[in-house]
C-alpha cells in the first residue's frame, strides 16, 4: 500500500511538477501538505469530531466529506465524541497504534498535545483564510513558528435576557453600558422579589470563563510569560479589581449554586427563574427549545417556558472568552496527507458558510462580518472582535483539569477566602502547574 | 454460615502395612500434581490479569512518564524514589490520606452498626416482612454504583433536587437553591449517606445469615437465667458472630477506602480538593494531568495501606479454618 502512494506521489510530482514546486516552496520539509495528489482509493480516514458537529451542523460535515471523497477516492468514518472525559479517551488511543487521523480538540486543550508531539506539522498556507485565522484559536496551534492544527469554529459569549421580564420591570432596551447592565439587574431584582429562586443574573459559582472576563475587563491577566517562566497574575491589583467586581455581582444578583459550573445554565434558565445570563450565542436556542429525547439529536424540538421570550446582546464593557475548536492530524496517522486534505475541505469558505448558517462563528476574522449578517449570531460575532483566551501555555489544560480557578471562585463566594487570599492561592497553584518540569 | 467455608482436612488413616503407605504416598503425589494442573489456568489468568499490571504499575511508579512518553512510546526516564518522595512530603497528599481514612472509619462504623441492627430486626419480624426486607435490600444491592450516585446527585441538586423541595416545604425553613456541596461537612454527609445506604444490604443479609448460627437454646437459657436482651446480645450473639463480623467489617473498610464512583459522580467528574479521596486523587493526577508515574506511586501507597488492613482479614480466614 505504501509503495502505491509513493508511485502515485512520484507520478503526481512529474505531472504537476511546476505547480507542486510553486505550492511547496515556502513549506518545511517536515510539514504535511494538504495539496498533494493522493490516491485514497480503498482507504478510510478516521475522524474524531465533538458531538456539537453531529447535533448542529452534520450537513456541513457530510458535504465536506463528499467533496473530499470525490477528489481523493478515500472514504471517511466520522466518530462523534462527548466532551466529558474525551481527553482520557484520546490519551488511551494515542498510546496505541490504531489512532484517528483527524482529531478535534477545544482550543485551550491543544497546546498540551502540540507540545508533546501528538500532532503532525501542517503547511499553514494550504488552508483557506489562514492569514486571518482568529488568533484565539490558532495561538494553540503554533509552536516555534510551526503550525500543528487548523482553527475550526469559535463561540463568543453574550448577554442573554428575558424580554418579557425586562418590559415588566420597565427596562426599555438591552443594556449599552456596564452601568445600564447593573441598573437593569436592580430593576429585575425588585420586580421579581416575590420569587425566592429568582436570579436577576444567573451566574454559577464555578463559571471561570465569566469571572476571567471580568478580570480582563479591568486589564487583569491570568498568567504571563517572562522568558521561560510563567507567573500567575491574579493577585495583581487590576486582576483583583475584576475578580472583586464579579464576586460582588454574583453575590448580589445570583441565586445559582456556587459549586456548579456553566454546563447546565441554559437548562436551568429555561425553568424561568432568571432574568439574564452570560452564555454562548447558541445557548439562547438551548434555553428556548430542548430535544424531546435528549439522547437523540434528530428527535423533535420541544419549547420551554421561556420560548420566544429571550434576546441576546453583547455584554457591555466585558471582553468575551473566545472558545472554540481546532482540528489536527495525529502524528501517528498513516494517512497524513489525506487527513490534511479532509481538514482543508472541512475548513474552507464553503464549509464556513455552512457553520455560519448553523449559528457557529467561523475561524477567520475575514468571515466575521459575514457571520454578523446572521441575526442569531450577530452579537456573538461582535463579541468575538473583542475577545480573550487563556494563557497559551503547554500545561494550561492541567490548570483546567485541576479545577484551580473553579476552586478559587467557590472559596471566595462562600467566604472561605477573601479575594486577595483566593487569588494568591490560585497564583501559587498556577505557577506550580505551568512551570512544572 | 460463614462467608468462607473451609472443608475440614481429611485425616489419612495410619497405614498398618508399608506397601499400603507407599501406595498412599504415590496417590497423594499424583493428587497434588492434578491439583496444580487443574488450577494452572486460573493461576495463569490471575498472573496475566493481576500480577502483570501490578508489576507494570510498580515499575511505572519509579519512572517519570508524562504525555510525551505515552504518545510517542519513548521509554520514560528512571527517577528512583522521586515520585514517592514527592507524595510523602506533600501536605496535600497527606490531607487526602487523612480524609480518606476518616471517611472510611465513619462510613464503616455507621454501615456495620446499622447493618447489624437491621439483621437483628430481621430475626424478630414476621417471615413475610423479612421477605419484603430482603427483596427491598436486593434491589438496592443490584443497583450499579454509578446509577445510585447519579440518583443521589439529582436528589440533592440545588436547582431541581427533590430534597431541597421537600425540606423547603417545612414552614420557616428556606432551602430553595440550597447547595449541598458548599459546606464540606454537608457534602460528605451526602456522600456517606449514599455509601452507607448502598453498603447496608450486603452487611444486613450476611449478618442475618450469620445470626441463624446462634443456637436458640442458648438464648432461651440465658433468658431463663434472667439475662437482659442487651446481655444476651453482648455475651452470646456477638461472640458467635465475631468472626463473620470481622470479615464483613474488613471488607467494608477495603471497599470504602477505595471510594471513587460516589464522590466522582456527585461532584460531576471534577471533585474539588475537599472531595478528593486517594482513588480520585491518583486518577486526577494520572489521567487528568498526565502524571502517570505520580498517579502510580499514589496507587502503590494506597495498595500498601490496604494490605495493612488486609492482614486482619487474612488472619481471620486462617482462624476460621482452624476452628473447623
Amino acid at each position: 500500500m505504501k509503495r502505491k502512494i509513493a508511485v502515485a506521489a512520484a507520478l503526481a510530482a512529474t505531472l504537476f511538477g511546476a505547480a507542486a514546486c510553486g505550492g511547496s516552496s515556502d513549506s518545511d520539509e517536515g510539514a504535511t501538505s494538504a495539496n498533494a495528489t493522493v490516491d485514497g482509493k480503498g482507504k478510510t480516514l478516521k475522524v474524531w469530531l465533538m458531538v456539537d458537529a453531529e447535533t448542529a451542523w452534520k450537513g456541513v460535515v457530510d458535504d465536506a466529506t463528499q467533496r473530499f471523497t470525490t477528489a481523493t477516492g478515500a472514504q471517511v468514518n466520522v466518530e462523534y465524541q462527548q466532551w466529558a472525559n474525551h481527553l482520557t479517551k484520546l490519551d488511551a488511543t494515542l498510546a496505541g497504534t490504531d489512532v484517528p487521523d483527524v482529531v478535534e480538540l477545544g482550543n485551550t486543550e491543544f497546546s498540551k498535545y502540540v507540545f508533546n508531539g501528538g500532532f503532525a506539522e501542517l503547511n499553514k498556507g494550504d488552508f483557506e483564510n489562514s492569514d486571518t485565522w482568529l488568533t484565539g484559536l490558532s495561538g494553540a496551534c503554533e509552536l516555534d513558528g510551526k503550525t500543528y492544527c487548523v482553527p475550526y469554529y469559535a463561540g463568543a459569549r453574550v448577554l442573554i435576557y428575558r424580554t418579557d421580564l425586562f418590559k415588566a420591570a420597565g427596562i426599555a432596551d438591552a443594556p449599552k453600558t456596564y452601568a445600564d447592565f447593573l441598573s437593569a439587574a436592580d430593576k429585575l431584582q425588585t420586580a421579581n422579589a416575590k420569587d425566592k429562586k429568582f436570579s436577576a443574573i444567573y451566574m454559577p459559582g464555578q463559571y471561570w470563563y465569566a469571572a476571567m472576563s471580568w478580570v480582563k475587563s479591568k486589564g487583569g491577566e491570568i498568567a504571563t510569560k517572562d522568558g521561560d517562566k510563567w507567573t500567575g497574575q491574579l493577585s495583581s491589583p487590576t486582576s483583583q479589581a475584576g475578580l472583586q467586581e464579579w464576586v460582588d455581582l454574583t453575590k448580589k444578583y445570583s441565586k445559582a449554586d456556587v459549586t456548579k459550573n456553566e454546563n447546565e445554565q441554559a437548562g436551568i434558565f429555561a425553568q424561568g427563574s432568571g432574568g439574564m445570563f452570560y452564555g454562548n450565542g447558541w445557548e439562547q436556542g438551548s434555553a428556548e427549545e430542548v430535544r424531546k429525547d435528549p439522547n437523540d439529536p434528530t428527535s423533535a424540538l420541544v419549547p420551554t417556558k421561556v420560548k420566544g421570550k429571550l434576546a441576546a446582546a453583547p455584554m457591555p464593557e466585558i471582553p468575551s472568552f473566545l472558545g472554540g475548536s481546532n482540528l489536527g492530524v495525529t502524528q501517528k496517522s498513516e494517512n497524513k496527507e489525506l487527513a490534511a486534505q479532509w481538514i482543508k475541505a472541512f475548513t474552507d469558505a464553503k464549509s464556513m458558510e455552512g457553520l455560519i448558517k448553523a449559528n457557529a462563528l467561523p475561524n477567520s476574522t475575514a468571515l466575521l462580518d459575514k457571520a454578523a449578517e446572521n441575526p442569531a449570531i450577530a452579537n456573538a460575532a461582535l463579541a468575538a472582535k473583542s475577545s480573550w483566551f487563556p494563557p497559551n501555555a503547554e500545561k494550561w489544560a492541567d490548570v483546567e483539569k485541576a479545577s484551580i480557578l473553579q476552586t478559587m471562585l467557590t472559596d471566595i463566594l462562600t467566604g472561605k477566602k477573601t479575594v486577595a487570599d483566593g487569588a494568591k492561592w490560585a497564583d501559587e497553584q498556577i505557577n506550580a502547574t505551568l512551570n512544572e518540569a | 454460615m460463614y462467608a468462607v467455608e473451609t472443608p475440614p482436612l481429611k485425616k489419612e488413616p495410619v497405614p498398618s502395612q508399608p506397601r499400603r503407605a507407599n501406595r498412599v504416598r504415590r496417590r497423594t503425589q499424583r493428587d497434588a500434581r492434578t491439583a496444580w494442573l487443574l488450577s494452572l489456568p486460573t493461576l495463569l489468568i490471575l498472573v496475566a490479569l493481576l500480577a502483570y499490571p501490578l508489576y507494570r504499575m510498580i515499575v511505572l511508579s519509579f519512572q517519570n512518564m508524562r504525555l510525551r512518553e505515552l504518545i510517542t512510546g519513548l521509554t520514560p526516564p528512571w527517577v528512583g524514589l522521586d515520585q514517592y518522595t514527592k507524595a510523602l512530603t506533600d501536605g496535600v497528599f497527606w490531607g487526602v490520606v487523612a480524609r480518606t481514612a476518616a471517611f472510611t472509619v465513619v462510613s464503616v462504623t455507621i454501615s456495620v452498626l446499622v447493618g447489624l441492627g437491621i439483621a437483628l430486626l430481621m430475626r424478630r419480624v414476621h417471615a413475610k416482612v423479612r421477605l419484603f426486607m430482603m427483596i427491598a435490600m436486593m434491589f438496592v444491592w443490584a443497583l450499579p454504583q454509578l446509577v445510585a450516585a447519579q440518583a443521589f446527585r439529582w436528589l440533592t441538586d440545588s436547582d431541581f433536587g427533590v430534597l431541597n423541595y421537600l425540606i423547603d416545604k417545612i414552614p420557616g425553613v428556606d432551602f430553595a437553591n440550597h447547595s449541598w456541596f458548599v459546606n464540606p461537612w454537608e457534602g460528605w454527609a451526602v456522600i456517606t449517606t449514599l455509601v452507607v445506604w448502598a453498603g447496608i444490604p450486603f452487611l444486613a443479609i450476611s449478618l442475618s445469615a450469620g445470626l441463624t448460627q446462634v443456637p436458640k437454646e442458648l438464648l432461651e437459657a440465658a433468658t431463663v437465667d434472667g439475662a437482659s436482651s442487651w446481655q444476651a446480645l453482648r455475651n452470646i450473639t456477638l461472640p458467635i458472630l465475631k468472626p463473620l463480623l470481622t470479615i464483613v467489617t474488613t471488607l467494608s473498610v477495603i471497599w470504602n477506602f477505595g471510594l471513587f464512583t460516589q464522590n466522582w459522580a456527585l461532584r460531576d467528574s471534577h471533585p474539588e480538593p475537599v472531595y478528593q479521596t486517594l482513588a480520585t486523587y491518583s486518577y486526577t493526577q494520572a489521567f487528568g494531568q498526565s502524571r502517570y508515574s505520580y498517579g502510580s506511586a499514589i496507587s502503590v501507597i494506597t495498595v500498601l495501606i490496604m494490605l495493612g488492613v488486609m492482614v486482619f482479614y487474612i488472619r481471620q480466614m486462617f482462624k476460621i479454618g482452624e476452628v473447623d
